[in-house]
Order: C-alpha cells, then structure tokens, then sequence
C-alpha cells in the first residue's frame, strides 16, 4: 500500500488526467444515443388553418411570426447563402420563412445523430446509405404530414417516387430531386446524357462514314488516324474505379439486355454483343487509335482535352456536365463542334436503350422528428414540387427574369440572358436560377431553352426516342456491411482493371485469359449469392412499381 | 531553480509515515507553489486529453457494426467479426504486400539518400553553390502529392516528357505509358517519393554535421587523413545518434506508406501493385462506408506500428552501445 502511495504521488498529475480522460469520456458518451427512436406524434395546428386538398398550406398559414428552420446539407460545396437572391428571397417572403443552411459530411451528420440535436431538414445524397435505409428512426414520414398539415402535397408529389421510397411501415420518409418516372420517360421531355460525338471537321474530311459496325468502326478509326495524326482517334470518359464510358454506358448504346428471360439478373458485363464490341476496341488499340494515356488520365485531363478538341471521337457520358467544355471549344473554334452522330450498335439487332436520372434520383430530403414546426417543413416541400415553385427556381420571377411564349416555353429577358452569357457569376449570386435543386427536375429545364449551352442541344436531340428507364436495377446491391456487399465490391474493382486490361489485350489469347479470370473471381466470391440478392431486390422493386 | 528542487520526491523513510491526507496536501502545496510551471504544461495536457485520448474510445467500433447513424453506445457488438473478416480478405493482403514492398524500398533507397545528400553538400566549400543545391532539393518537398502527381501523371503521358526524352535518345521507339505497367510502380512509387523528400530529409542531418568541432577535422587533417577518411571516421560517428532517431521514426512508419501519393497514382491498371493499407482504409471507409471494417484495420495497423518501433529501438540502441534515443 505505501509502495502504492509513492507511485500515486509520483504519477498524481497523470493519473489525474487520464481520470479526467475517463470521465469526459464518459460524459461524451452519455450525452448521445438521444438521436430519437422516439415514434412521433405530430403537433397541432392550433388554428392557424385548416388543411385543405385543393390549395397548398403556405397560402392558408396565418403563422404570423417567421418560422426559422435549420436545414443540413450533407455537401460541403451547397451554397449556403439565404434570402439574398431572386430565388430565395422569393421563397422567403412567400413562405414566410428563414432558412439557416448547414453543411458538412458524413462525420457531421453523424454528430447530429449522436448528439440529438437535429436540424429541421435534412439532405443526403445516397438513397441507399444506412442513413435513408434507417430514417423511420429519425424522420417523420410524409404521408403522416401531408394527412394533417397539407393534403395539397400529395398532388404535387409524383406517385411513384413515393412508392419507391416507400418503407417496409408502408410510409415514405424522404423525398428526391431529379426523380424521373415512366412517365417522364413517356413525356419526351427529359434529354439524353450519353452521346457518340465526332468532332465535324473530322466527320466531313473523312466523309461522313456509318460507324455502327465493329468492322466500319475500326476502319473510320485508322482514318482518322492517318489524316489527322495528332488527334487521339478515340475517347472515353475518365475511368478512375470506375468503367468511365465503357462499362453500362457503352452496354446502354448496344441495347444489352437489363434482364434475362426470367426477369432475373443477367450479368452484363459478359453479353456476347457487348463483348464482341470489347474485341472491336481492342483491335481498335492495338492499331494505336486509343491513347494508353485514356486509361490514367483522371477527370480533370479528360476534360482538358475535350476543351482542346484532343479526341477525334468520344463516346461520352455526361453531355450536361461537358457543356462548358464543349461550349469552350466550339466558341474558340467556330468552325468545327462535336456533334453526336450513330456510333457502334448492336451487332444482333437490338436498339439503344440509354439511361437517365432514374427514379431514385439523386439527393433525398427528410424531414426529422426534431423539426420545431413540421407543419412549415412540409410547406416548404409541396412549395418546391409544386410548378410555381419549379417555376421560381428554375426561371425565376415572370416578368422580372422571364417570361412565357404561347406554346409554354419560358426565355429569360434580354437583360437576365445578356448577363447569364457575359457575367455567370453575378448571374448565380443574384438570381441563382437553377441552382436551388432540392426538388429540381429535368422536364422543368426543358421549359427553357436557355438553360442548356448551345454546343450541346444537337447532342441532345439526337438522344431522343433512345432513352428507356433502368427502374429495375435500381438499388439492387447488397446492404451495406454484409458479406456480399463486400465482395461485391471486390468484383466490381475486378472488373474495372478487367474492363482495362480486354481493350489493352495484346493477342487474342490474352483477351480470352483475362475474360476467364474474371469469370473465375466471380465463381469465387460468393457471386451467385449477390446474382440472388440482385434477382430478389428487382422483384420487389417490380412490385414497387407495378411492372409486370 | 531552487523552487523545483523543493517538489523532488525524496522517497526517504521519513514520507512513508504520513497519511494519505497529508500526501494530498503537499501535494496541492507544491502543486501551487510551482504554479507558473504547471500552467505551461496544462494546456498540453488537455489538448492531449481532448483530441489523443478521448478518440481511443472510438475504437470500439472495430468490434461493432457501425454505421452513421448509430452512436458509439447504440452500435451493435459483433466481437472480432472485423477482424476475421480482414484475416480472409485476398485484398487487404495484397495491400499489405504493396504496403511493406514500397515501404523497404524507400527505406533501402531512401534513407540513406539523404545522408549522402548531406555530406556532399556539407563537403562542398563553394557557398553559392551550396545554398543553391539545398534550394533545388528542398523544393519538390513544399508541394503536395496532388500537385506532383499531376505533374508525373503529365510527364509520364504517351507523349510526355518523360517519352519524349527516350525518344528523342533512340532508347524506345513508340511512347508507352508506364503508370499502366504494374511492375514499375513500386519503384515509380520509390523514387518519386524520394526526388520529393531526400533535400528535406537533410535537413536535420545538416544541422548535427553543423555541431561537429571543427578542431576534430584539423587534426585528422594534420594526421594525414584524407576526405573520406575524415567523413567515415569523423562525420559519421557524430550523427550516429540522430541517424538512428531517423531509422527508428521511419520503422514504425514502414505501415503508413504515403496515401496522397498512392491515391493520385493509382489506376486500374496498376492497382494489384499500388494499393497500400492506407488507400485500403480509405476505400472501405469512407466511399464504402464500411466504418467498423477500416477502424479495424487501422487499430491492427496501429498495434503493428508500436512493435515495429518498440523492435527498432532495441535494436538501435544494441548498435548505439546500448544507449536508447527514446
């Protein structure tokens, strides 16, 4: 005990501290778990209105005071700016609101969890996450709140955008932007994002040949080549752990099947279509019409030479994206642009069947059980659906930003159009049209034809009639954390080194050992398991949207 | 002075006869006494508290599957299934190969490069010049991965520089990119690793040779010893000690091999040859959000590294005549 003694005395500082440690740590950890599974139970209204089907709550709230939310974004780049522009000063006087954006990433919203002080709003942008896959733990669902603060909501939102988010409680907590139905689809009005394009010097000079079979593919390669020797003849999109272009974009072009004969999944990567057209590339690089460089290049170098012209061709995924780009280089050189013309097709007859956006969408909002005034939240959402909210973000104020042709399109005022075009960033800092997209939506973009650049509208419609929805494969990977999702993984890197390494085949042979050692890594990481999970999960995702 | 002798424990039969109680009291007594003192240390103490040791206590997810939603507490238990999971995984152990490869290479190469680089410049006499080449190798240090990476990304491209000297040699006849040849990536990995760090890495070596008594080198000299004799019987053994502070910090980071340069690096192609622990980590963690798994893999990661420098120090402090540098 006295040795004891002497050792606390002369340890006493840092035993104190690491009993201080303990402590804090304790008290650090007591204070979370509150994140609240709670069940909820919605305030009243206490009089302010009452909720009516045919008109939205906003225009029905007597709330005389400002309402004050507190909205997070899982997104460090989110303009967190409110009330000072065109768009959200509108927003704030019609709704009589004051929004106090938050961002942050994962380890922010985790924070928020554990310590259960939660914003009012939340957006996430993985649908899949743990996050939304649990947000009958945190968030109050929507059809509760549309029930009893606005039934106008239901009106506004799209039926099976609900559905599909529809939890195994029957209820949908969350709801996204850019959600595209089948009825979108049917509509006409969202525009294809993939194009084969060719820069139109390139075209005419070689005289404007068919590329849609392997054989006219490479042939239009080698001449390029030899008539314009300091163009990379072919290009893709930037590969990083991905395929770039060349993995379902390209699988889209060639119309390979979504599913085999009995609904169930069917790998695509190994379509005997799309790997003949995988022989055809490979040919294409052993010719020396595919830069080496196209495999390491990252995002950045690829857009550097798309800005430049540096591809002859580019079966390119993300026209939206590579609008600047392009317009960059089509403004420099007057003479020449990319357009999009047919590119490699089925070699056994099936059509293009190009993706969009699906109804999964991309970021999700929720509003949590901690929200001071649901009733305002959920005010704020059938506002943004709603067309005079689209309206408003995306063209601003009629009159003021833009204004309505008779056949329904909307252009900006000259003054609004003059500025997008000379000062973009004053452009974004006083009206920010088109950038608050929590409930943003393609057929509303359509609305206006200024809202594309002009170096990609032809790219555009020559998509038309291509698009077909990939509903079905939505959402199909494993959950997070299981075994499968890890192999998952795992096969799908194998995949991306494997996708590389068939178009750098140096013989025939080789092309067929590196096929059959991926086959053979999906025999041994518990594929079959994933190929039933994924079979499982487009069933219920049928069932969700009541495909046959 | 005289007040810090005063709080010495003097350990005498004397202090083993009071109580507790009174242990305490004299303690705050000196505790006070030596106040000014104590209250530099404290903000130390406590910024260690706060950001080193309350943090270990998250190291409990790597026994529980966690997620982002879940608190520390909430978070179910699943015992060492992280840990099993790690023990079969094909790739972890690839990244572990890489990890330990690129590693020894930079510590082969890289850690006597600088003490090279030392010398000669110490040896030079001309100071332009001398000031001039630590310029020059200290510069790639100052910037970042991403930076270089795009530069060697650029220069290593099928008509980049890199190409274009070989071609212009008559060495190749046809630019290859060797960022897609996963063989060469451990010594692309190596030696740009070392063109960034090697000047910085002389830094320290510099200022020890500064230190040296000049008066040694006038009597080598007298005695007949010539250049090198000089640097092996006299520079040397005056730096063995900060060569083995040196060798001792770069062993017990053999398993954090640079995550910046592997991530700019990497690509499909030279991924089996690239992917070290840390990019692993990064790839599990954070885009897969499989949190529990990577915590995992770094407390092992972790444990490893104590051994490493534990062992390093045994054995630098065997060659050092059994003083320890920790």
């Amino acid at each position: 005990m006295i040795k004891m003694n002497r050792v606390l005395r002369k340890k006493g500082l840092s035993l104190g501290a690491i009993l201080l440690a303990v402590m804090l740590t304790i008290t650090a950890c007591g204070s979370g778990g509150g994140g609240g599974s709670k069940s909820a139970s919605l305030p009243d209204l206490d009089g302010r209105y009452t909720p009516d089907p045919s008109t939205p709550a906003w225009k029905l709230d007597t709330k005389k005071e400002t309402t004050d939310l507190t909205w997070y974004v899982n997104a460090d780049w989110w303009n967190t700016d409110f009330g000072k522009d065109t768009v959200t000063k509108k927003i704030k006087e019609d709704l009589n609101i004051n929004i106090k954006f938050i961002t942050g990433d994962d380890t922010k919203l985790n924070t928020f969890f554990a310590g259960g002080d939660m914003p009012d709003i939340i957006t996430v942008f993985d649908s899949n996450s743990a996050v939304a896959q649990k947000a009958s733990t945190w968030a109050l669902p929507l059809n509760d709140l549309a029930e009893k603060y606005d039934p106008y909501f239901n009106q506004v939102a799209a039926k099976d955008t609900m559905n599909w988010f529809q939890q195994k409680d029957g209820k949908t907590y969350g709801y996204p932007d850019y959600s595209n139905t089948q009825a979108d689809y049917d509509s006409g009005d969202i525009p294809a994002k993939t194009a084969f394009i060719i820069r139109q010097d390139v075209y005419e000079a070689i005289g404007k040949p068919s590329m849609k079979t392997p054989e006219e593919f490479v042939s239009a390669m080698e001449k390029i080549k030899s008539q314009f020797p300091s163009l990379i003849p072919f290009g893709f999109n930037s590969i990083g752990t991905g395929t770039g272009s060349l993995g379902d974009v390209l699988q889209d072009y060639l119309g390979v099947p979504l599913e085999d004969k009995d609904g169930k999944f069917y790998n695509r990567n190994l379509d005997e279509d799309y790997l003949t057209w995988l022989k055809t590339l490979n040919t294409v690089y052993r010719n020396g019409d595919i830069s080496d460089d196209s495999f390491a290049d990252d995002g950045t170098a690829f857009e550097e030479k798309v800005k430049s012209g540096k591809y002859a061709t580019i079966l390119l995924d993300g026209v939206p994206q590579q609008g600047g780009n392009l317009q960059t280089f089509m403004t420099n050189n007057p003479e020449d642009k990319y357009i999009a013309v047919d590119g490699p097709q089925s070699t056994v007859g099936n059509q293009p069947t190009l993706n969009q956006s699906g109804i999964t969408g991309w970021m999700i909002n929720y509003i949590t059980k901690k929200a001071k005034d649901p009733a305002k939240a959920i005010q704020v959402f059938t506002y943004l659906l709603s067309d005079e909210g689209q309206a408003l973000v995306n063209f601003g104020i009629e009159g003021e930003t833009y204004k309505k042709n008779s056949d329904g399109t909307v252009e900006f005022l000259p003054a609004v159009k003059e500025l997008q075009l000379t000062n973009s960033d004053k452009f974004k800092k006083d009206y920010r049209m088109g950038e608050f997209i929590f409930f943003g939506h393609d057929r509303y973009k359509a609305l206006n034809k200024d809202s594309s650049p002009e170096a990609i509208k032809q790219l555009q419609e020559w998509g038309n009639g291509k698009l077909k929805p990939h509903f079905i494969l939505e959402n199909i990977n494993p959950d997070q954390g299981t075994p499968e999702a890890r192999s998952l993984s795992a096969i799908d890197t194998t995949w991306n080194t494997t996708l590389v390494s068939l178009i750098r085949a140096k013989t025939d042979d080789d092309f067929n050992k590196t096929l059959d050692a991926y086959k053979k890594f999906l025999d041994e990481n518990n594929w079959s398991k994933i190929v039933e999970i994924r079979s499982e999960k487009m069933q219920a995702n049928r069932d969700k949207l009541g495909i046959k | 002075m005289a007040k810090l002798a005063v709080t010495q424990p003097s350990g005498s039969n004397l202090n083993e006869k009071r109580t507790i109680g009174q242990k305490i009291k004299e303690f705050a007594v000196d505790f006070w006494r030596q106040r000014e003192l104590q209250s530099m240390i404290i903000p130390g103490i406590i910024f260690m508290i706060i950001f080193c040791y309350i943090p270990i206590y998250g190291l409990t997810i790597a026994f529980k599957s966690y997620t982002v939603i879940d608190t520390l507490d909430s978070a179910p238990w699943v015992g060492m299934e992280n840990f099993k999971i790690i023990m079969s995984d094909r790739y972890f152990w690839d990244a572990v190969i890489n990890t330990l490869g690129i590693s020894f290479l930079k510590l082969g190469i890289g850690f006597i490069i600088p003490i090279i680089l030392a010398i000669m410049i110490y040896e030079l006499s001309f100071t332009r010049m001398k000031k001039f080449v630590q310029t020059v190798s200290y510069l790639p240090h100052f910037l970042s991965w991403i930076v270089l990476g795009g530069m060697m990304i650029n220069w290593f491209s099928t008509t980049g520089l890199f190409n274009q000297i070989l071609l212009d040699l008559g060495i190749i006849s046809k630019g290859q990119n060797i960022l897609l040849d996963p063989g060469k990536y451990w010594w692309i990995a190596t030696l740009s690793d070392i063109w960034k760090e090697a000047g910085w890495g002389t830094i320290l070596y510099l200022a020890i040779m500064a230190k040296i008594d000049p008066t040694y080198y006038e009597a080598a000299k007298i005695d007949g010893a010539s250049r090198l004799r000089q640097i092996w019987n006299i520079t040397l053994p005056n730096m063995r000690s900060i060569i083995s502070l040196n060798l001792i910090l770069t062993v017990s980071g053999l398993l954090g091999s640079n995550l910046d340069q592997t991530l700019v690096l990497m690509n499909s192609q030279n991924r089996e040859k690239a992917e070290v622990i840390n990019s692993y980590v990064y790839r599990m963690g954070l885009t897969q959000g499989d949190f529990s798994y990577a915590t995992a893999v770094g407390l092992g990661v972790s444990i490893v590294s104590v051994i490493l420098l534990v062992t390093a120090n045994k054995v630098t402090s065997k060659l050092n005549d059994n003083q320890s540098v920790l």
